[in-house]
């Protein structure tokens, strides 16, 4: 009986595994394989794939504007996040929780709204579309992610650390700097990780309030028009799973560094 | 030494509907060990808050060493503070959370460097200066937060319950080393608790807060001895009621009966009862002493039944109804060789002397 209940949860886990990740591992089988269809059984072996991108001008820019885009999106919205959690924290004033709950309406608005609104806005003011406006709507959506993270890293810092150090004749922003800063590090990395990876693979309103220059989803997807050029999306597929692996990983090792240098207890983190 | 510290005048202070301090009124010595003592909820951590700097009163006065305080920052008081939960700066050192007051002194590294040894000495820890804050244990934690403090040498050092999160060893301990650090520094210290013990054996005064409001300012032998009022006489160890009628008074002479004890007459100061109220005469149970032998003999002698004990090992504590009395009383007995442990039944005289009644 309890070997029969073990073995259906088995293969329940398998089952489920292989439904979240067989379809990624293709990616990397398909872009090494030498043949511009899609399909078993595969042909051979090549780097003809990914030596195209490499001499793709267009997709080197998309690269580039992707990445500064997500960058300064993940410092703004890190930093509005700092202001708003902090707040939230530690001061009660008027009409606190609907201005919070304001902020964090993004969250669940349709991403199409956002862009058609924030596109019928610049238009209006007669701005021009261009990588700025892309960031400005990235900042909308990952703001209320960056509250979310800070918060908690503001309600699990212990409040008399921070009335210590005023205690001890420091200002509020000298308290700030030496001990809620340090301290909540490794909340405010994981902000600026999750703030940089939505707005990196962020595809509606980047399409939208795109100008003359594309970010990388948009450069993808315009690619996928040209059913020769697949494997070659694949390839950049494949290159795009390396690099979250990586950055997955080094982000769990510093805070797990973090946690071991303050000897708090390991509450949550993502493995 | 009588120069005053602190003069508290009329603090009030509210959150919401909740009133926290009720027009607080006391004056604090220089130099003195002085104890805020209540249940939870009394007022009296917002009371040390109050005069940290951390919460600012609706109205009243804080005068700190002459200074008003109105307006004043905590980081702008010559206060400092020992947190209930230490607040160690956990990704700092030791020696960097203890030298962490003097960042802005901008002293020379050797002369700081000296000061944190002198300050480390002083709690006992020398030698831990390089330890990583957050290895250390409750009873470390509590002196690094003590050293942090002291050694910004302020007028005033405020304990927000410091003693509670320790084991009861290690609590005794602390209670005498905290007291004997006190008379080596000469600074004036506050200290927050609910433990009544703890208080008594500490302070040089204490006062005991109830509802936002001191019901009582004195030493501690005289808060124990001469209670005010039944709440303080009953949260103060423990205390005996026995309902009382008062047959005459004089001047500074009032004649009592008291139920199970008999008529008895009190001095002036042994009476601090409401008018009003009907009167209840407290006595503490070790003020009763059971005669265990044919030959014992005490000043006035009443009989009685046990109704029940407890025993403690060093003392047993007896549940016994006198006759006459509606109420039971306590009796604690201190457990001597060749004393017996009476059982629920046996009859008992019980001797009491009358400077040992107090009426409330």
């Amino acid at each position: 009986m309890n070997r029969m209940r073990i073995s259906w949860l088995a293969l329940y886990v398998c089952v489920y595994l292989l439904f979240l990740y067989a379809p990624v591992l293709l990616l990397p089988i398909f872009s090494f394989n030498d043949s511009s269809i899609v399909a078993f059984p595969l042909s051979g072996f090549t780097l003809n794939w990914f030596a195209l991108l490499w001499q793709t001008e267009t997709l080197h820019s998309a690269v580039r504007n992707s990445i500064m885009i997500a960058a300064i999106t993940a410092i703004v919205s890190t930093m509005l996040g700092l202001c708003a959690a902090r707040a939230a924290s530690r001061y009660a004033f008027r009409m606190k929780r609907g201005i919070m709950g304001l902020i964090m309406v993004p969250l669940v608005l349709p991403e199409i709204v956002v862009g058609v609104s924030l596109l019928v806005v610049i238009l209006q003011f007669g701005f021009e579309l261009s990588l700025w406006s892309i960031v400005l709507g990235h900042v909308l959506i990952c703001t209320p992610f960056s509250v979310v993270v800070l918060s908690t890293a503001f309600n699990n810092l212990d409040r008399s650390l921070e009335e210590a150090a005023i205690d001890l004749g420091e200002t509020r922003w000298s308290t700030f700097r030496l001990i809620s800063l340090p301290l909540i590090m490794p909340g405010v990395i994981a902000s600026l990780l999750i703030a940089f990876t939505i707005s990196l693979d962020e595809f509606i309103i980047a399409f939208f309030l795109a100008g003359t220059e594309v970010t990388l989803p948009v450069y993808i997807w315009s690619l996928l028009r040209f059913p020769a050029r697949l494997p070659s999306v694949l390839a950049l597929g494949t290159i795009l799973l390396a690099a979250s692996l990586i950055l997955l990983v080094s982000a769990e090792f510093i805070r797990r560094r973090g946690l071991r240098r303050t000897g708090a207890t390991d509450r949550g983190g993502l493995f | 030494m009588n120069e005053m510290m602190i003069k508290l005048t009329s603090v009030t202070k509210s959150f919401g509907t909740v009133t926290a301090l009720d027009g607080v009124t006391a004056d604090i010595q220089a130099g003195e060990f002085f104890s805020l003592l209540g249940p939870s909820g009394c007022g009296k951590t917002t009371l040390l808050r109050t005069i940290a700097g951390f919460e600012e009163p609706d109205s009243g006065s804080i005068f700190i060493d002459g200074q008003p305080m109105r307006g004043v920052e905590a980081n702008r008081r010559p206060t400092n503070m020992v947190f209930q939960s230490y607040a160690i700066f956990p990704h700092m050192s030791v020696a960097q959370n203890v030298g962490f007051g003097l960042r802005r002194r901008r002293l020379r590294p050797d002369e700081l460097q000296r000061q944190i040894d002198d300050a480390l000495r002083m709690v006992s820890l020398e030698g831990f200066g390089e330890r990583a804050a957050h290895t250390l244990s409750g009873g470390q934690r509590q002196r690094v937060a003590l050293a942090r403090a002291l050694i910004m040498r302020p007028k005033v050092l405020l304990l927000d319950e410091p003693l509670s999160a320790l084991d009861k060893k290690l609590r005794e301990q602390m209670q005498l080393e905290l007291r004997q650090l006190q008379r080596a520094v000469g600074i004036t210290f506050i200290l927050v608790t609910h433990d009544q013990e703890e208080a008594l054996t500490m302070s040089d005064r204490i006062a005991i807060m109830f509802e936002g409001q001191i019901a009582q300012l004195s030493t501690p032998q005289d808060l124990y001895m001469r209670p005010k009022s039944r709440q303080v006489a009953d949260f103060i160890g423990s205390m005996n009621f026995l309902r009382a009628e008062i047959l005459r008074r004089q001047a500074d002479r009032i004649e009592v009966r008291i139920e199970g004890l008999g008529k008895v007459e009190l001095a002036g100061d042994q009476a601090s009862h409401n008018a009003d109220d009907q009167p209840a005469a407290g006595v503490r149970p070790e003020l009763l002493t059971i005669l265990f032998d044919e030959t014992d003999r005490a000043a006035r002698e009443v009989e009685g039944e046990i109704t029940g004990r407890s025993y403690f090992g060093d003392m047993t504590y007896y549940e016994a109804r006198l006759d006459g009395a509606s109420n039971a009383v306590t009796i604690s007995m201190r457990n001597t060789s060749g004393r017996p442990v009476l059982d629920a039944g046996a009859r008992i005289r019980v001797g009491w002397e009358a400077d040992s009644i107090i009426l409330l």
